[in-house]
């Protein structure tokens, strides 16, 4: 005979267990081993660095050395923030489904881990696995231009080879000039607000699955609010009369803000106060957004 | 049901309190120039569909280059007009490019301007002369907006000046044509006004000031630009003592005020 009284109450695992970083991470770490695993990631990764290695083969149908180098720059930074952007959507979107649909889901919930630790750690994948990717694509970024560097010298000092000492201080400075063009560390700014642009888009992709089933619907709804996003700021300038537009307008984020790329390539000043408020601006945002994600799934019936 | 409202005015709630920061945010963005034209339908037309789509992925930089790349065609089969607009849409893509505005100028006034000089279609040599100095103005029109979109740096003022000294100064019907010489002087002047300008673009202008007909002024500029610091400024000093020694002669200077006198016999 049993004494029920003396049997301790059910209780969740939320009642018990504390959140913790260090679930979160492990979480973050599987989820990243096992999206690295999966061809499209692949597919989408070697089809960006194949863009960017034959950036330099696309400069040559233009003229003058400092035109290739734009062309090289541009297409680069463009593939590698819509490459990006692809995999934020596409590696985000199939998270929590495939956890749904492999039943792993019930397995890891049924232990000591919260549901926000669980949803936390699946973004943390998703963002290391776009820093990764992006690490990639800009080693690759780097290789190219080193190789047209080293071309562009190549070329100045054979043309003014022989030439009068005037000629040899005119070549190296050119060659000075082509060191700083190539060496433009500005471009960090532009790989930084595409990171976090490409994390934004994760954490709407994250926000669409928490209450999606569909693949499909995981990866278009992002895509259509990416577009909007970057519509965004024609929208405002646009409907700026409007309240009610504008207050629907509030709920995009602007992903308009974050091209920063095009005119760091041109020359133009970029301080580092506007890419911390751009910076700051995204990282808000993903934060009510990842709140707002949470929010559904800690109520989803799994 | 409450959930859901309640993450409606959770987006809408941080959507509206981040207003301030994207306005501010924004309003740098358009107080450094930043970005191009607004994606517009008539912009859509310009470029036609699967640009404008990459457009709008925010590829923009890669847009414009691939139109660039792509007016050589018209510039190789000779069709100015597309040539012309094609440079017009690329421009209005990256206003903040030196490059379009540079080069796009040297199309319509070198290009351009000598493809329509000797045009077979032309019934008299005076129309090809028309059409050229046209296609003169045009680049002057064009160049004159590259301006005002890039007016911090030294290129498009050196370029401007480039095209009066080369072309607009032909364009007058009665030589020397000061007045497109004067307007050189004034627009070198300016590009070599900016620290970071070339030591060459110092050099136009009291090229242009003499041509100008300001013969003395343009004395006093080589003089101005011999006495910079030989150790410190890169500079071609024997064209410059070249120049001062050419003036010298040609304004009678007395040997005593001379910089270069010339060997006492």
């Amino acid at each position: 005979m049993t004494n029920a009284a003396a049997v301790p109450a059910p209780s969740s695992s939320h009642d018990r267990v504390g959140f913790s970083l260090n679930r979160v991470s492990v979480i973050g770490v599987n989820t990243l081993t096992e999206a690295i695993r999966q061809k499209v990631f692949i597919f989408l990764l070697l089809v960006g660095l194949v863009f960017i290695g034959s950036a330099i083969f696309f400069s040559q149908y233009s003229l003058g050395e400092q035109e290739q180098l734009k062309v090289i720059k541009d297409t680069c930074l463009g593939v590698i923030s819509v490459i990006s952007t692809l995999i934020a959507i596409v590696g985000t979107a199939q998270l929590l489904p495939s956890e749904v649909e492999n039943r792993t889901i019930y397995t890891i919930l049924a232990k000591p881990v919260r549901r926000f630790e669980f949803l936390l750690g699946k973004f943390y994948g998703s963002v290391l696995l776009l820093v990764l990717s992006m690490a990639a694509m800009c080693l690759m970024f780097g290789a190219v231009l080193w190789i047209k560097e080293q071309s562009m010298i190549r070329e100045l000092s054979q043309t003014y080879l022989g030439e009068t000492q005037a000629a040899t201080e005119q070549a190296n400075q050119q060659i000075e000039q082509v060191r700083i063009a190539v060496l433009d560390v500005n471009m960090v700014k532009a790989v930084l607000t595409d990171l976090v642009k490409a994390m934004l888009v994760a954490s709407v992709t994250l926000l669409v699955s928490t209450f999606s089933t569909s693949l499909v619907f995981n990866v278009a709804v992002p895509f259509m609010i990416y577009m909007a996003g970057m519509l965004r700021g024609t929208a405002v300038e646009m409907w700026s009369s409007h309240r009610l537009a504008m207050a629907v307008l509030a709920i995009v984020p602007d992903f308009g803000l974050f091209s920063l790329a095009d005119d760091i390539n041109l020359g133009n000043l970029v301080p580092w106060a506007h890419v911390d408020q751009v910076i700051v601006y995204g990282l808000a945002r993903m934060v009510v957004i990842v709140v707002a994600a949470h929010l559904i799934f800690s109520r989803r019936e799994i | 049901m409450r959930i859901k409202i309640l993450i409606a005015v959770l987006l809408l709630g941080a959507g509206l309190v981040l207003l301030p920061l994207e306005n501010w945010v924004r309003a740098e963005r358009t107080r450094l120039k930043y970005g191009g034209a607004r994606v517009s339908i008539q912009l859509r037309e310009a470029i036609g569909q699967n640009l404008a789509i990459a457009l709008l992925a925010g590829m923009r930089g890669i847009v414009a280059d691939f139109m660039w790349i792509n007016g050589h065609d018209y510039w190789e089969k000779k069709e100015w007009l597309r040539q012309y607009r094609n440079i017009e849409v690329v421009a209005a893509l990256q206003p903040q490019a030196v490059m379009f505005w540079d080069l796009g100028q040297w199309h319509m006034a070198w290009n351009i301007g000598y493809g329509v000089l000797s045009d077979p279609k032309n019934r008299t040599k005076a129309e090809g002369l028309k059409r050229e100095h046209e296609w003169h103005e045009k680049a002057r029109e064009f160049l004159e907006r590259g301006i005002e979109n890039i007016p911090n740096r030294y290129d498009l003022y050196f370029t401007m000046g480039w095209l009066y000294y080369e072309k607009l100064s032909k364009d007058c019907d009665q030589p020397p044509c000061h007045e497109a010489f004067c307007k050189a002087a004034e627009y070198f002047g300016k590009a070599a006004s900016f620290p970071d300008a070339p030591q060459f673009v110092t050099r136009f202008y009291p090229r242009a000031l003499e041509k100008c007909g300001q013969t003395r002024a343009a004395y006093e500029e080589w003089k101005r630009l011999w006495f910079l610091d030989h150790s410190k400024v890169a500079q071609s000093w024997n064209i410059i003592e070249r120049e001062i020694r050419e003036l010298e002669n040609q304004l009678q200077i007395p040997n005593d005020e001379r910089l270069f006198p010339p060997p006492l016999p």
